[in-house]
């Protein structure tokens, strides 16, 4: 386990590099740059101070000795100075960033849960009523765009039945006590959650479902009912565990898009991540801000799927045995 | 239910208060009531969140409106085009126009308690307004020096216009010299919390979020602000706005907060405002652009008839929701001072377009005139489409279109950088005051290289460049006017850049939101007057 954990922690260090170089070359490709924006913003005329604002933002280097400088910047733990908001980028980051992780796990959460409960009656009562239902269900979340979704229960439950926020992260100066913030904050979080979850929910049910019907055809299962277990446990002991491999690896692979996902989401709930501050940043040709979210974000997806690899050597004993 | 667009709405305060002159009624007891005190304004508008809550360089509309309810100018402009005190209580020429005598208010303080004095006035000047923010402006600014504890007297090297001067000192921010001396003013930190003299106070801001700003107790104008504090919420999605408003969330947006549908939607309840004034200092546009350095668009000719065979009423209408107009001019049509309304209106006609085209040596061959690169500028979402319709304008009269619809950075970069168009689809927010902000569209002087919003076309046009250059001097505001509208008539001939349709900037807010004051730009408003009857 711990030479796997050290494995993966190596790992990163190439992956973020791959990511600066990658995106730093993106940032240079695009048309436009962060002093277009700047001059265009401040209404700069004067030549003279175009040209300081260059020297000022690092653009006056060859682009091969403006990345080099970044990655050693970024190894050093300094992530930049944004110019454009006037403040170290890591602050600025670690400022919204929180807020996306929050609202990327409860979905994940609500889309594990709902999506695997779903998946196992699916697949029990497979064929019946019950499957039809949450097979049209699981259609219907898939193709709803998120956005469409989250305005549809923004209109039902915010505006007709005035029953939660509609957008935000907490109530704004109000301070209701440390339980009373979290209820708050809890509150403004179902909506935003449900409308990312809800689609993620959709996958893991049709992966659940068809994971557990698979695993119900194979011989051990025949050979545990055969030796007279319950069906109940004959699922929880013996399919839902041997069924959850395909969760667990989907389950990797979709924390890097559920973050592109937020992005949608913030935008509509008004909720203060790094959604917004990504967009606004390459339309603005921000790099230090793009390459600085770009590489957090690398970093926490690593992270995640560090602690997927470790529930899946836990679930499935082959990978311990290697 | 009678449907309360804009037009119903003024006609109709319009006939009341004609009855209550008529009938004798106390007329000012419908139009005035009691500001009441208390309560949070929530506020939004329709534009991104600000990079910083004071860009001193401007920055756009987005930290315009953050910046202004904390740091306030010496004048402000109302929507009457008239100027009213703010910071300065008497701003007074010379004979000759060629200096001003700034007489400061007393007994204002800076939030942080230190007095606010002519040195700051004199620091924001040096530092701030000529190198920064008012550089073209002040070109002929020579000087600013104390006369005496509350005035200081500002010198130009020519006669300097009244209306010039006072418009642009409306525009310029006053800032604190003990926290600024010293330091970078662009860069400086301190613009994320920024210390003035307005009316609210900077308390929070959570990125992504909200500004959150308190009442200045200390205010200069004693019993305002009426609201105990102030919330600007950053909210990215229109539609998510409107519900929010309805929600009861949000209680005001400027600039086009909700979708244009929206606007009728919610004004036709009892709950909700939506009105057009507070404009008049940045009346939106969309704008055409002909760059004259490429071959067939340098032509004149060419660019009229390109605006005969552009059905701008239809743009008007499906693209903006019928919330706009098509211009005749590049002044706007709000301008009480300068707009010349006696100028050629280029109406929709492809068949005169043809001829035209026919006439200027384009005839059609095999089915097609010529090839026209359009952009649409990507900072707002219309203009994409405004580019569908002139393609499929253009294209019915035998001009071949290819549409690009860049994104900002990319459409600035073509546009200003590289001047890689032939025809530019972009916007204009106009101003009152011609010179220079307006006039740097067309002057000469307004080509330079890189910088944004100004002559990018090329056009050069050496009557044009006289006119610009009399209009900076002239301190008889009747010759003034004249020579505005000389100016636009050359314009509206040799159509370098002109207005395709002027945009109908819409505030909406609850009708609980009252005092928001006769303003030339609501957004720049330091909002100290409105309070909340509830």
């Amino acid at each position: 386990m711990r030479s796997l954990i050290l494995k993966r922690l190596v790992q990163i260090i190439p992956l973020i590099l791959g990511v600066i170089v990658m995106n730093f070359a993106l940032i240079q490709l695009a048309p436009g740059s962060l002093l277009d924006i700047m001059t265009s913003e401040q209404q700069v005329t004067d030549p003279a101070t175009l040209e300081r604002m260059r020297e000022l933002y690092g653009l006056d280097k060859p682009p091969v000795v403006q990345l080099l400088r970044y990655i050693y910047s970024v190894f050093t733990l300094d992530l930049g100075y944004s110019y454009r908001q006037n403040a170290p980028v890591l602050d600025i980051i670690l400022a919204q960033l929180p807020s996306t992780l929050l609202l990327m796990l409860v979905s994940i959460g609500i889309a594990v849960t709902f999506g695997m409960i779903a998946g196992v009656i699916a697949s029990v009562k497979v064929n019946t009523f019950w499957d039809v239902v949450i097979s049209l269900a699981a259609v219907f979340f898939f193709a709803a765009p998120t956005f469409w979704l989250g305005i549809m229960l923004i209109i039902v439950f915010s505006v007709w039945l005035g029953w939660l926020p509609v957008g935000g992260m907490a109530t704004i100066g109000v301070d209701y006590g440390f339980f009373g913030n979290i209820v708050d904050v809890i509150e403004h979080l179902i909506l935003p959650s449900l409308s990312l979850g809800l689609f993620y929910t959709a996958i893991y049910t049709r992966v659940m479902r068809a994971s557990m019907l698979e695993v119900f055809s194979l011989d051990f299962v025949r050979t545990a009912r055969a030796k007279g277990l319950s069906t109940t446990r004959v699922i929880l002991a013996h399919v839902y565990r041997n069924a959850l491999l395909p969760v667990v690896t989907l389950l990797g692979l979709q924390l890097g898009t559920v973050l592109g996902g937020s992005v949608v989401i913030e935008a509509v709930f008004s909720w203060p991540g790094i959604g917004s501050l990504m967009l606004d940043s390459v339309m603005s040709r921000n790099y230090p801000v793009v390459l600085g979210v770009f590489v957090l974000s690398a970093v926490v997806v690593a992270i995640a799927n560090l602690l997927v690899d470790i529930a899946y050597y836990r679930l499935d004993p082959r990978i311990r045995k290697r | 239910m009678t449907k309360l667009t804009r037009r119903f709405f003024l006609s109709t305060t319009a006939a009341v208060t004609l009855a209550a002159t008529t009938l004798s009624l106390p007329g000012a007891v419908l139009a005035q009531e009691t500001p009441k005190s208390g309560g949070t304004l929530v506020a939004t508008w329709g534009g991104f969140e600000p990079q910083a809550v004071f860009v001193p360089g401007g920055g756009g509309s987005s930290p315009l409106i953050s910046s202004t309810k904390i740091l306030e100018p010496l004048i402000r402009m109302d929507g009457s085009a008239e100027f009213i005190p703010v910071l300065a209580t008497e701003v007074t020429p010379s004979e000759d126009y060629t200096t001003y005598d700034i007489t400061i208010r007393e007994s204002v303080t800076w939030h942080d308690g230190t007095a606010f004095t002519v040195d700051d006035v004199i620091f924001s000047a040096n530092e701030y307004w000529l190198p920064i923010v008012a550089k073209a402006a002040l070109a002929n600014f020579e000087g600013i020096e104390k006369v005496d504890d509350t005035t200081v007297r500002m010198t130009f090297s020519q006669p300097t216009p009244e209306f010039f001067i006072k418009n642009t000192l409306s525009t310029s921010l006053v800032l604190p010299k003990h926290i600024y001396e010293g330091s970078e003013i662009a860069t400086n930190p301190i613009n994320n919390t920024p210390v003035g003299t307005g009316p609210f106070k900077f308390k929070e801001w959570v990125r992504g979020s909200h500004i959150e700003y308190e009442k200045n107790a200390d205010y200069w104008d004693e019993g305002k602000p009426y609201v105990d504090g102030l919330v600007l919420r950053y909210w990215r999605d229109a539609a998510s706005r409107a519900a929010a408003m309805e929600a009861g969330e949000l209680m005001l947006g400027v600039f086009n907060p909700i979708p244009a549908p929206d606007i009728d939607r919610l004004s036709e309840t009892e709950d909700f405002v939506a009105t057009t004034e507070g404009y008049l200092g940045a009346a939106w546009a969309s704008t055409i652009e002909f760059n004259s350095r490429r071959d067939v668009v340098k032509d004149p000719a060419v660019r009229q008839a390109i605006m005969t065979a552009l059905d701008r009423q239809l743009i008007a209408d499906v693209v903006y929701f019928g919330r706009a107009k098509p211009g005749t001019s590049f002044v706007s049509s709000v301008n009480p001072m300068f707009y010349d309304d006696d100028l050629p209106t280029y109406e929709y006609d492809p068949d005169k377009a043809a001829e035209m085209l026919d006439a200027a040596g384009y005839p059609l061959e095999d089915g097609k005139r010529f090839t026209v690169n359009v952009l649409a500028a990507g900072w707002f979402e219309e203009n994409g489409k405004v580019g569908q319709f002139v393609k499929q304008n253009l294209e019915d009269i035998g001009i071949e279109v290819n549409l690009t619809v860049p994104d900002r950075a990319s459409s600035l970069k073509q546009i200003y950088g590289d001047y890689d168009y032939d025809i530019a689809l972009s916007n204009h927010a106009s101003q009152v005051e011609q010179v220079p902000k307006q006039t740097d569209y067309f002057a000469t002087s307004g080509i330079v290289q890189g910088a944004a919003f100004r002559n990018a076309n090329g056009y050069s046009n050496p009557v044009v460049d006289e006119i610009v250059a009399k209009m900076a001097v002239e301190t008889d505001a009747d010759v003034r006017v004249e020579l505005a509208h000389e100016f636009q008539e050359i314009l509206a001939t040799d159509l370098p850049i002109t207005i395709l349709v002027e945009m109908e900037s819409t505030t909406v807010h609850s009708a609980m939101v009252k005092g928001l004051g006769d303003r030339a730009d609501i957004s720049a408003d330091s909002w100290s007057n409105a309070w909340l009857d509830k």
